[in-house]
């Protein structure tokens, strides 16, 4: 009787099905896509339009726009998606007991972070991409002058980002908590790392902070794909540390239910 | 043919003792009650049953599966309704039954399974909008869509209005009747009276009883009461000597008589018998409630150290 019942892991479409499901829910949130989706495009907008495409030559003879907001932008859309949006939905799922609900299924709770990391990516390769369709549309941004470094730097970033996410929602007991946590995370890599202004602005010690943390590294390392120049492999080895510890701490720390 | 098989089983957080040494078997085909106040232990045990967590000491067989070694074989042949398990607000009837349907080789028919459950015109519902009643059976869906051989069903009917409950426990009537071994958790007696072959008693984490309903409430001492008041004099000592009657006393003139059998059938021949005029008469059935009152000393409301 017991011999004929052996393990089955749900199949490919089964993955599929619960990435699309997952994708639906994420559509059917209205106000959790307008920041990721719509701020960006409104950033490229307010800067492209008092910009007079003047190169600039401390940043390699590009105008400010592409060298520095462009590179921000993106840097700002998968922080925004990795540390606030996706913890939150995490978050939502342990509390309400639909990774509890999930446990019991054949269906590995795992699959559900899959899942969720596959969409909230396409978030933010959608965001990337209305931003980038905008600035090059409207206001004549050139495409990065290292299109490699720039895609690997990206993903690198965003897997920094997602593996802070995944930290946030490992160590945050409520939903409410996720959120706070991970706007404040997400607010204070942005301001040290330059999103509201030069880091020149900041002391110089915490300016050094802001460099290697994940926003500073990645809109640094962006910023210098635009203007073709080598990225500094101190940045890029804070961004890969970071997908390491923070991946390794919430792989620790996550509990399902 | 035994479909679960608990031995021995313990376990503590701390220094609460969730389950202490329980032993119990479910046959293939039956409605299995878990009843017991809050913080009884009963979830833990379930929970153990469902190989999320793993007891401390005992051993226990699902199909013959270890549910802590072998989890993933064990979600082949178990469907858990879990207690306070939600879904993501959006997620719609259809596609929530559709996405659990998937996980499994061979399943149900959603379709059907739908209809059965009486859901077949909320398939477009957005989850946030069931009522109690209409989560709940969505809830026993999921649990079912992989067509397991064993059903957990905890709390299945908390929350939900009396109409809501009749139509639960048909469905769980229907379930067995295909074959299904149920498991059900409850702290209801009614729910358990009406729907389970056999009863395990949990209190602080022990089973202090385990028996058919109708044998638990026999146990607790046959169970009928007659109270009755008359006009004039009653002679109790001629009631005493019936057969049928195990006591009597007398409470502000009324008389109690405790007893067995055809016991209003003997009172009433004995109270013509006596020529006296008969007030007010009723027959009491004991319930569970009186058989958990007395083996546990507090009814099932009380106690809750959940």
């Amino acid at each position: 009787m017991t011999d004929q019942i052996t393990a089955a892991r749900p199949g490919l479409a089964s993955w599929v099905r619960l990435t699309v499901t997952e994708a639906k829910l994420v559509l059917r949130d209205t106000a959790g896509i307008v920041v990721p989706l719509g701020l960006p495009m409104l950033l490229m907008v307010m800067n492209g339009i008092g910009s007079d495409r003047t190169g600039v030559p401390e940043l390699e003879g590009l105008p400010a726009l592409d060298a520095v907001v462009v590179p921000m932008t993106l840097a700002m859309v998968v922080s925004m998606i990795g540390i606030v949006n996706m913890p939150s939905f995490l978050s939502a799922y342990r509390t309400f007991g639909v990774l509890r609900r999930l446990a019991v299924t054949p269906a590995s709770p795992a699959m559900v972070l899959v899942a969720q990391v596959l969409v909230s990516l396409a978030q933010s390769l959608l965001g990337v991409a209305l931003a980038l369709g905008v600035a090059r549309l409207a206001f004549g941004v050139e495409a990065p002058r290292s299109p490699l470094v720039a895609v690997g730097v990206f993903l690198l970033a965003a897997a920094a980002m997602y593996a802070v996410g995944m930290l946030i929602a490992a160590v945050s007991p409520t939903v409410n908590s996720a959120v706070a946590i991970g706007l404040v995370v997400f607010f204070a890599f942005f301001a040290l790392g330059g999103g509201f202004g030069g880091r020149d602005n900041l002391p110089g010690w915490l300016a050094d902070v802001g460099a290697y943390l994940p926003f500073g590294a990645s809109f640094d390392s962006l910023g210098f794909s635009w203007m073709g120049v080598g990225p500094e492999p101190g940045q890029l080895l804070a961004l890969a540390a970071t997908v390491v510890v923070a991946g390794a701490g919430s792989a620790r720390l996550f509990r399902w239910t | 043919m035994t479909v679960i098989e608990i031995a021995g089983v313990s376990k503590r957080y701390g220094a609460t003792v969730a389950a202490d040494d329980v032993s119990l078997t479910v046959e293939k085909g039956e409605i299995f009650g878990l009843l017991g106040p809050n913080g009884a232990g009963k979830t833990t045990l379930v929970e153990c049953v469902a190989g999320l967590r793993r007891p401390d000491e005992g051993r226990i067989r699902v199909h013959g599966i270890d549910p802590a070694r072998e989890r993933a074989r064990l979600r082949q042949v178990l469907g858990v309704q879990l207690q306070d398990g939600m879904l993501p607000d959006k997620l719609r009837v259809g596609e929530a039954v559709a996405l659990y349907r998937s996980f499994y080789r061979d399943g149900a028919d959603t379709g059907r399974l739908l209809a059965d459950l009486g859901l077949a015109d909320k398939v477009d519902a957005p989850f946030e909008h069931l009522s109690g009643g209409q989560a709940q059976r969505l809830s026993i869906a999921l649990a079912l869509v992989g067509r397991p051989k064993v059903a957990v069903l905890d709390e299945l009917s908390t929350g939900l209005d009396p109409q809501g409950r009749r139509q639960i426990w048909e469905l769980v009537e229907r379930i067995r009747d295909t074959g299904v071994t149920v498991l059900l958790v409850s702290h209801f007696l009614d729910e358990v009276h009406r729907l389970c072959d056999r009863v395990a008693v949990l209190d602080r984490g022990r089973i202090i009883a385990l028996d058919t309903p109708d044998g638990l409430v026999a146990a607790e001492g046959g169970g009928q009461r007659v109270r009755l008041r008359v006009a004039g004099a009653l002679d109790r000592d001629a009631l005493a000597a019936l057969p049928e009657v195990t006591a009597v006393t007398g409470e502000d003139g009324e008389t109690v008589v405790a007893g067995t059998g055809n016991l209003m059938h003997a009172v009433n021949t004995e109270l013509v018998r006596q020529g006296v005029t008969v007030t007010e008469l009723r027959l009491e059935q004991a319930t569970l409630d009186d058989a958990f009152l007395a083996l546990t000393g507090r009814t099932t409301q009380e106690n809750s150290d959940d």
